[in-house]
């Protein structure tokens, strides 16, 4: 008959971690990199099919717009600043400025949201004109729903950390949701690129 | 050959103390009853059951499907079956074999031994894998609904464009395909997700990177292969989805779209799905032939590079189906010379199987056996598909029967073999009972008979001129016999699967009981009940060497300190599983469920209108912040204990 | 007119196999790709069965050695006197793939450089469910348009250019070479060249629709002298009905909305949906393979043609039995 052998004591092992350490961070990046293989995915589309027109955009359409969707993109990356403060008050577990960093920062994404409405308006071209307007409509509908749904979620942790039964865990939760933000902010430089200049250069 | 008389042990001696913490356990991780408790039974252990048993019920139903089609081949000019049934017959074995029975049965496998085999006590994120489990259900049930009203897509299982576009596709046929594929991908990612954290952060004490077992490395492999594959299809379908909602031009040639762009999309994600279900099927092999041979694997680093490399050059491979469109000459032979080259490492682990079983004293057993079967059926299948890698031959054997025999020796050989092992092998820790050795023998008898005469003379037909997807052909082409043959196989098939249901079902009400270990085998799922208890294990083991039953004296090692008043799991660091953290296990609620209900609703209602995506979001806001908003009075218990690494100033 | 007769050769053809198709097969090459392709085919067979044997035998035999033992044997010199054999079969695993991706890149250039300045250019477009085949002759400007039946002459290489209005569709004909998609907005290209005179079977290979099983293609490969006398057949257009009977068919089929389908050259009937008629009455199958061409089996498809292909463009006519004989009367004179 054998018997249980206790030879590890993990009691005094921590109960909330951040980073690299904590499972919520490696799901969250798992999920980043499906995300970012969708956005991935919906360039690769839009180059295809360029190789299918002469002139890009194709006439009679019009290359997009520049001024509000870089303001836009600016606007987008510049939000990485405050949630990098952010960042750093939830690292230490430092309630009541987690609570202003989040207030600010669902703010600051429902000023995003609302700018990237304007970009759809400035790409010129409707998703049903032709692939052109189709591959560029996706690519920019595609990060619009992830920073969509990224901006209630920023809302629903601002409600939780003011209003709701709070504990250590939902630190390392928000840790992961400032992590996500980066990536929301930092994928859509390349995107922005290409959807608003490629066309004017080539 | 005798089979090893399972006994009953009481393999453990309890103290009072570990009685103590057995009936704290069973209080903390009690899972709700009756009907709506298993709408929010979140163990692994229940959600990867209902897993594979949804998954057999859809192997069955594209089983019949199959059967139905063998039925109107058996000869020339047969009229039971006319073009636009036989047509979404065929569309639905595929889908239903490929998307609602090999990935998900192979993920669900995964997701019940997983956590088992590296000694943790849940799986990582339950709620999404009860999630997951709910929108596959949701997505299959709505797939045969709509066949069962003659609604069934009928474009083939890789739904090509344009004959799957809204110009020769009317109706809603298609759209039903692209939104079932949409379903059974989001399952597929979240059971990768889980998979994929569960084992980086949950592996037991000890359990370093060159400790975890084969069948966990296979996991974790396909795990990685599911999230980087997955996405394509998904994208693919939901544009092939707008072409024909809202006329976007994504593969229509006329307005600058391409047809080729669809089978790039589809191929990047069809190509590694072949490897999604293979991979964890070496893993299911490598387990089985340990057990069985009394011997470690030889050469473990090799196999797990081995799977590795092919995870990996499983995404070089894609334009391999692609070889008949215009592809450039240097193109090609690349993708010749890498889909060649796959088979090294595939061939490099069934060696060191071979070397295995070669040093080791074999039992054979039914799950040996089918593993042998394996071994025979596939070589098969992977000969086969160095042919096919050389373009000038594939352009001969593509699209014709010649395919449909690779492609069924390859799955069936490299899939389905490997995966009634499994299953027997498994059985005894899933149900706590034995399946009859004697029924199991004549099962893998019949089966691999019935597999050889069903498929083997298609690679003759194939040549022949016989092309795929056709619902009948000609007398005068000479293709009568085999095909006749080849239905007779099938006949035989589905006997030893009828075999294989009874002896399955009889031996979980009648079965011998199995104890903790009947096969002696070394790995982590064997060191406790079968089958499992929702906590699975009493205490949460520590993992001393590669094999740790095989290695344990008469001390069972385990981590002590883990809080049994709530439901704890235990984190340990990614390559060394030290101690890290301790993290609580969400409680079962009912809101993942409801969640499902929510993406089923958007995903059928985007069908008709591309309003159902926005209706979707807001229905499915309410239920995923309920999902994880905390609940007050679970709440409390779990502050009581919580340790941080500073203080938590201002709470 | 009709100055083209069947030839004796495809007669014995025919009534040797006992139909109309020769023996459809890749294993049965008429032409030099095939030929090279069945080559490599062969060669890769041999190599396959080997590995797979010695596989088999290796398995067996280790299974057999390890049962008679009384314990497994774990030591490191067993697994060190292992190391060598795996090895050696995993680099002769490897050698063996590399002849055969030697051999097939060879035999893939080899396919694609056959081609000669002389060469046959036809255009074949895949339609839902049947094949049209265009001659263009560049010196002439002549331009003659078939269905389903490829005349070509022996001896004399043959590019096929390939396209399609609809759906992907796939032109294979197994004896002669592999097989080529024929893809919206892409145009495809194959060589091929038939040794040997014969009528060689192909049937569409992409799946496309309804009648994807039915959609064959016969390639007629003839001696030269009587392909350019089919080549001119084909060249005049429909020679205005001399009898009665004809001419009432000819006033039926024009009134019955079949030209909006269908060309009869010479006449005001030019639809593009269906096949050209002009040549009806010489080709030896109906309905893109699936019929041989008899009164009756004619009267039948155009009666019903639902019945014998479901889901096919051609709707049922509904004819009284008068008109009717008048139709085929005059669809005979299309030779």
């Amino acid at each position: 008959m054998k018997t249980y052998e206790k030879v590890v004591d993990v009691t005094e092992t921590p109960t909330v971690v951040f980073g690299r350490r904590a499972s919520t961070w490696m799901g969250t990046t798992a999920f980043i990199a499906i995300e970012g293989t969708t956005l991935v995915i919906c360039i690769m589309t839009y180059l295809y099919v360029r190789k299918n027109f002469h002139r890009w955009p194709p006439p009679p359409l019009v290359v997009p717009d520049l001024i509000r969707p870089t303001i836009s993109a600016l606007f987008l990356a510049l939000t990485t600043i405050p949630n990098y403060w952010l960042h750093q008050k939830v690292r230490k577990l430092d309630k009541r400025g987690t609570q202003i960093g989040l207030l600010v920062m669902s703010i600051l994404v429902a000023i995003a949201v609302w700018l990237r409405a304007y970009d759809f308006r400035d790409l010129n071209a409707h998703w049903d004109t032709n692939a052109y307007g189709s591959a560029a409509w996706i690519t920019v509908a595609f990060h619009s729903t992830l920073l969509a749904l990224e901006a209630l979620e920023t809302w629903v942790f601002t409600a939780l950390f003011w209003f709701g039964p709070l504990e250590g865990k939902h630190f390392s939760d928000a840790d992961d949701n400032c992590a996500y933000w980066y990536f929301m902010a930092i994928a859509w430089l390349p995107m922005y690129a290409l959807i608003f200049w490629v066309p004017r250069l080539v | 050959m005798t089979a090893p008389m399972p006994v009953v042990t009481q393999e453990i001696a309890l103290s009072a103390d570990d009685l103590k913490t057995r009936d704290e356990l069973e209080k903390s991780w009690a899972y709700p009853r009756g009907f709506v408790g298993w709408l929010k039974n979140t163990s692994h252990l229940s959600v990867g059951k209902r897993y594979i048993i949804t998954a057999l019920v859809f192997f069955i139903l594209g089983g019949l499907e199959a059967g139905l089609m063998r039925l109107q081949l058996s000869r020339p000019e047969n009229a039971w079956i006319g073009p636009d049934l036989y047509n979404q017959i065929f569309t639905m074995h595929g889908t239903t074999m490929m998307f609602l029975f090999a990935v998900p049965v192979m993920t669900a496998v995964g997701l019940y031994l997983v956590p088992l085999m590296i000694g943790t006590r849940n799986v990582f994120a339950p709620r999404l894998n009860l999630f997951g489990y709910f929108t596959y259900l949701i997505g299959g049930a709505f797939l045969y609904v709509a066949f069962f009203v003659n609604n069934g897509p009928d474009a083939g299982w890789s739904a090509y464009t344009p004959l799957s576009g809204p110009g020769f596709s009317p109706g809603k046929r298609v759209d039903v395909w692209a939104q079932t594929i949409t379903f059974t991908e989001i399952a597929a990612l979240s059971a990768a997700v889980i998979i994929i954290v569960t084992v980086f952060k949950q592996r037991a004490p000890g359990m370093s990177l060159n400790r975890i077992p084969l069948f966990v490395w296979a996991m974790l492999v396909t795990a990685f292969m599911i999230v980087f594959s997955m996405p394509w299809v998904a994208t693919g379908s939901q544009m092939l989805a707008a072409d024909r909602l809202i006329d976007t031009h994504f593969f229509n040639a006329a307005e600058g779209g391409d047809a080729l762009l669809w089978q790039h999309l589809f191929w990047f994600f069809g190509h590694p799905e072949v490897y999604i279900i293979f991979i964890p099927a070496l893993g299911m092999v490598s387990a089985i032939v340990e057990t069985f041979t009394g011997r470690p694997i030889f050469a473990y680093p090799v196999m797990v590079l081995s799977l590795i490399t092919t995870g990996f050059m499983g995404f070089g491979l894609w334009v391999h189906h692609m070889f008949a469109t215009p592809i450039p000459q240097l193109g090609q032979s690349f993708f010749t010379a890498a889909s060649s080259i796959i088979a090294i490492p595939t061939g490099v682990q069934i060696f060191c199987w071979i070397a295995t079983i070669w040093a080791g004293k074999p039992r054979f057993t039914t799950p040996l056996l089918f593993i042998i079967g394996f071994i025979i059926t596939f070589v098969i299948g992977g000969v086969t598909g160095v042919m096919i890698a050389s373009v000038p031959f594939d352009l001969q054997a593509h699209d014709t029967y010649f395919i449909v025999a690779h492609l069924h020796y390859v799955l069936i050989g490299g899939g389905l073999f490997p995966l009634f092992g499994a299953f027997y092998y498994w059985f005894p820790k899933f149900t706590g009972r034995m399946m009859s050795e004697r029924l199991g023998k004549v099962n893998f008898w019949l089966f691999f008979i019935g597999v050889h005469v069903t498929f083997f003379p298609m690679h003759i037909l194939g040549l022949e001129g016989m092309t795929r997807r056709i619902y009948t052909y000609l007398p005068e082409t000479g293709w009568g016999p085999l095909n006749m043959v080849s239905s007779a196989g099938a006949v035989i098939i589905v006997l030893s699967v009828a075999l294989f249901l009874f002896n399955a079902i009889t031996s979980w009400r009648r079965g011998a009981p199995a104890g903790d270990n009947p096969w002696g085998a070394a790995s982590l799922e064997w060191a406790t009940e079968s089958p499992p208890p929702p906590y699975v294990f009493l205490h949460v083991p520590v993992c001393t060497s590669e094999h740790p039953l095989w290695d344990e004296t008469d001390k069972r090692p385990v981590v002590t300190g883990l809080r049994t008043d709530i439901r704890e799991n235990l984190y340990t660091t990614m390559m060394d599983a030290e101690p890290d953290h301790r993290h609580d296990s969400p409680e079962p609620n009912i809101w993942p469920f409801i969640a499902a209900l929510a993406t089923g609703v958007m995903f059928i209602t985007a069908i008709f209108t591309a309003w159902g995506l926005v209706i979707g979001i807001i229905l499915l806001f309410f239920p995923c912040v309920k999902w994880g908003w905390p609940v007050r009075a679970e709440q409390e218990k779990r502050l009581s204990g919580e340790r941080d690494p500073l203080a938590l100033a201002g709470r | 007119m009709a100055l083209y007769k069947r030839s004796l050769i495809l007669i014995l053809a025919a009534s040797a196999g006992g139909c109309i198709m020769g023996n459809e097969s890749a294993f049965n090459p008429a032409g030099p790709q095939a030929g090279r392709i069945n080559s490599l085919w062969l060669y890769m067979l041999v190599t396959a069965t080997i590995v797979w044997v010695v596989v088999v035998i290796a398995l067996l035999y280790a299974a057999r050695r390890g049962h008679r033992r009384a314990a497994p044997e774990v030591s490191d010199e067993i697994n060190h006197r292992m190391k060598k054999p795996v090895i050696a079969a995993a680099a002769i695993s490897a050698l063996i793939l590399v002849g055969t991706l030697v051999y097939s890149v060879n035999t893939g250039e080899a396919l694609a450089s056959l081609p000669s300045e002389k060469a046959l250019r036809i255009t074949i477009t895949g339609h839902q469910w049947w094949w049209e085949a265009e001659y263009m002759d560049p010196v002439s400007g002549n331009q003659v348009t078939t269905a389903n039946e490829i005349h070509i002459p022996v001896g004399k290489p043959v590019q096929i250019i390939g396209t399609s209005p609809d759906v992907i569709h796939s032109f294979w004909v197994p004896n002669l070479t592999g097989k080529k998609d024929l893809i919206p907005g892409h145009t495809t290209a194959l060589w091929l060249q038939a040794d040997k005179a014969g009528i060689y079977r192909g049937q569409c290979a992409e799946f496309c629709g309804h009648q994807h099983a039915k959609m064959a293609v016969l390639v007629l490969a003839e001696p030269r002298s009587q392909f350019n006398a089919w080549y001119n057949s084909q060249l005049q257009p429909a020679a205005p009905p001399s009898d009665s009977m004809s001419q009432a068919g000819e006033k039926i089929f024009m009134s019955k909305g079949c030209p909006l389908c269908h060309t009869i050259g010479g006449t005001r009937a030019f639809g593009r949906i269906g096949p050209p008629l002009t040549h009806i009455a010489s080709s030896y199958t109906l309905a893109a393979g699936t019929l041989k061409n008899t009164r009756g089996n004619l009267a039948g498809w155009i009666v019903d043609p639902q019945k014998i292909k479901p889901g096919v463009r051609m709707p049922p006519n509904d004819l009284s039995g008068t008109e009717l004989q008048a139709l085929l009367s005059y669809l005979e004179t299309l030779k």
